[in-house]
């Protein structure tokens, strides 16, 4: 089966000012991202990464190489009918309640009359705004936006889903709930790519990751593999006494390993925070 | 329905609802509506004119110009607010060509012209006929022939003026989907307002023997590209029987704003193809 997108040499330059300045945004970048997996392209503002997406959707054009969306050689009409997109910072038109909106774009991404109501609530539980879909968007807070966006990328029950920045500017808890999103829909088989700056939700929810840095791919592969160093291990001790400590220092070092920290295992903030205000949510 | 026609209609339906929320639509039908109920005011100021047809003038200038503000800003502002708001980012990663999301906007913003035409039309009508009615009782008092106007006329007027709007509507859609910013879109859309009221002076210009070529091949081009906007004004003929309209003349002035209308979307669209989101 071919990947879900395959990027070969792509190259996007932009023309900037009246002399046409040349920026190179994306440069000779060529990425595999196989389907079913949960992908993360990370990269630092102004990589690229945003560039490169919106070439995959057909929103920009490329200025060399070349692109491959579910097997289609560009984002046609019927590949677009595949794949769910929900750009960074969304804005929708704020007079629209959720489920209008969400209604709205299953009918523009093709679904049939009988089944728009159903893909509908099915978005809007998928992305938990069911309480909310009555409410006009213009009420919403930042969190409830981007998980009403969510819901209309996903409303046509699409094979590959595209999310440029889905938790930014949201709070942990929001963070976690479209974590779960995006873990629902892998388990659904569904493949999704994911283009973040926030490297800890990264690693929590993606399966490979891509890092780009100005333009150029810099780094890719599994989350494990790359993360991973083979020459150095993790043991968590309880109730270590300190004789405890010397005498198993003393027994790693006969074998000839050495022990280089020994530390207290820390909970992240976010865990934390997390753990103290859970069930807090901002619907 | 097609596909194709539905998504096109989605897309006019939202862009309907969110050009009748805005306040300058409010605002200027209020302002409008307000002008042709004034009329009746002014008319002691009427200068040796019949009252109906200063009543009228002062609806079919209302029209006119508040009409004209209204396609040019309400059609820019409703295309670029899609554009620097990002919504066309999502709306166009689904499959929906480019072509259909301009075709959608062109409809909504036509069908709230419709709207802004026939409100005013209607109140137009109202003060007309309100008018007529006291002048008939004056003439027969006096033995003068009174007075009348057409009903019938003035629905033809509101279909040719709604067309007009249809025209300029295009028109600033096509120079949208090339411009960058929504005041470079809206200075351009009024300038080819204002070009299109002065097309029949190329037109007078061709008739005229010249020996330039380059001049003649510029007034040609001029008649052709620019839609003559001065062909939709004979509502004094139609409403108030002032002069004969030829047979056919009508329909001619609506076939010539309908193939306007198609040029200019097909432009646009081809610009809009090639525009990055």
């Amino acid at each position: 089966m071919s990947s879900a997108i395959s990027v070969r040499h792509l190259t996007k330059d932009f023309r900037i000012g009246i002399r046409g300045l040349k920026l190179r945004a994306v440069d000779d970048l060529s990425l595999e991202i196989p389907r079913g997996q949960v992908y993360g392209l990370l990269g630092p503002n102004g990589c690229g990464k945003s560039t490169t997406l919106k070439i995959v959707l057909g929103l920009v054009s490329a200025t060399a190489g070349e692109i491959s969306i579910l097997g289609q050689p560009f984002a046609t009409s019927s590949a677009r009918r595949r794949t769910g997109f929900l750009p960074e910072a969304p804005y929708f038109h704020k007079f629209l309640t959720g489920r209008e909106l969400v209604r709205y774009c299953a009918q523009l991404s093709g679904v049939p009359a009988d089944s728009v109501g159903p893909a509908v609530e099915d978005a809007l539980g998928l992305a938990a705004m069911t309480e909310a879909a009555d409410r006009p968007i213009g009420t919403y807070s930042k969190g409830m936006l981007q998980r009403i966006g969510f819901a209309q990328a996903v409303v046509h029950d699409p094979e590959l889903v595209i999310l440029d920045e889905p938790t930014a500017g949201v709070d942990p808890v929001g963070s976690a709930a479209i974590g779960r999103m995006i873990h629902a829909m892998r388990d659904k088989g569904k493949t999704i790519v994911l283009c973040s700056h926030l490297l800890g939700q990264v690693e929590q929810v993606c399966d490979r990751v891509a890092i780009m840095d100005r333009g150029k791919l810099v780094l890719e592969g599994a989350v494990e593999d790359v993360l991973a160093r083979r020459d150095r291990h993790v043991m968590t001790i309880e109730a270590m006494t300190p004789a405890a400590r010397v005498a198993a220092e003393a027994a790693l070092e006969a074998h000839g390993a050495k022990v280089t920290a020994v530390t207290h295992p820390r909970r992240s903030l976010e865990d934390l925070f997390r753990e103290l205000v859970t069930g807090s949510r901002d619907a | 329905m097609k596909p194709s026609l539905q998504r096109i209609l989605w897309i006019s339906k939202v862009t309907f609802l969110e050009a009748v929320r805005q306040r300058f639509f409010a605002f200027l039908l209020v302002l409008s509506a307000a002008m042709v109920l004034s009329s009746v005011s002014f008319r002691v100021f009427d200068f040796g004119h019949g009252e109906l047809k200063f009543i009228a003038d002062f609806g079919f200038g209302g029209m006119f110009f508040f009409g004209s503000v209204l396609a040019v800003v309400m059609t820019a502002q409703l295309f670029f607010s899609e554009m620097d708001n990002k919504t066309a980012l999502t709306l166009l990663a689904k499959p929906l060509s480019r072509a259909e999301f301009l075709l959608g906007k062109f409809c909504g913003a036509w069908a709230v012209l419709a709207v802004f035409v026939v409100v005013l039309a209607s109140l137009l009508g109202l003060v007309l006929w309100a008018r007529e009615i006291e002048l008939i009782a004056l003439a027969e008092q006096s033995g003068k022939i009174p007075a009348t106007f057409s009903a019938g006329g003035l629905a033809e007027f509101v279909l040719l003026q709604w067309l007009r709007l249809g025209v300029v509507t295009a028109i600033v859609l096509a120079i949208s989907a090339l411009a960058r910013t929504f005041l470079f879109a809206v200075v351009v859309g009024s300038l080819a307002v204002v070009a299109g009221q002065l097309q029949w002076i190329a037109q007078d210009a061709v008739l005229k023997p010249t020996d330039s070529l380059l001049y003649e091949g510029f007034l040609w081009v001029s008649c052709r590209l620019i839609p003559n906007l001065q062909q939709f004004n004979i509502g004094d003929a139609l409403v108030l029987g002032s002069a004969a309209v030829a047979p056919g003349a009508v329909a001619e002035v609506v076939l010539s704003g309908l193939f306007y209308v198609v040029a200019y979307l097909f432009l646009g669209s081809l610009i809009f193809r090639r525009r990055e989101i």
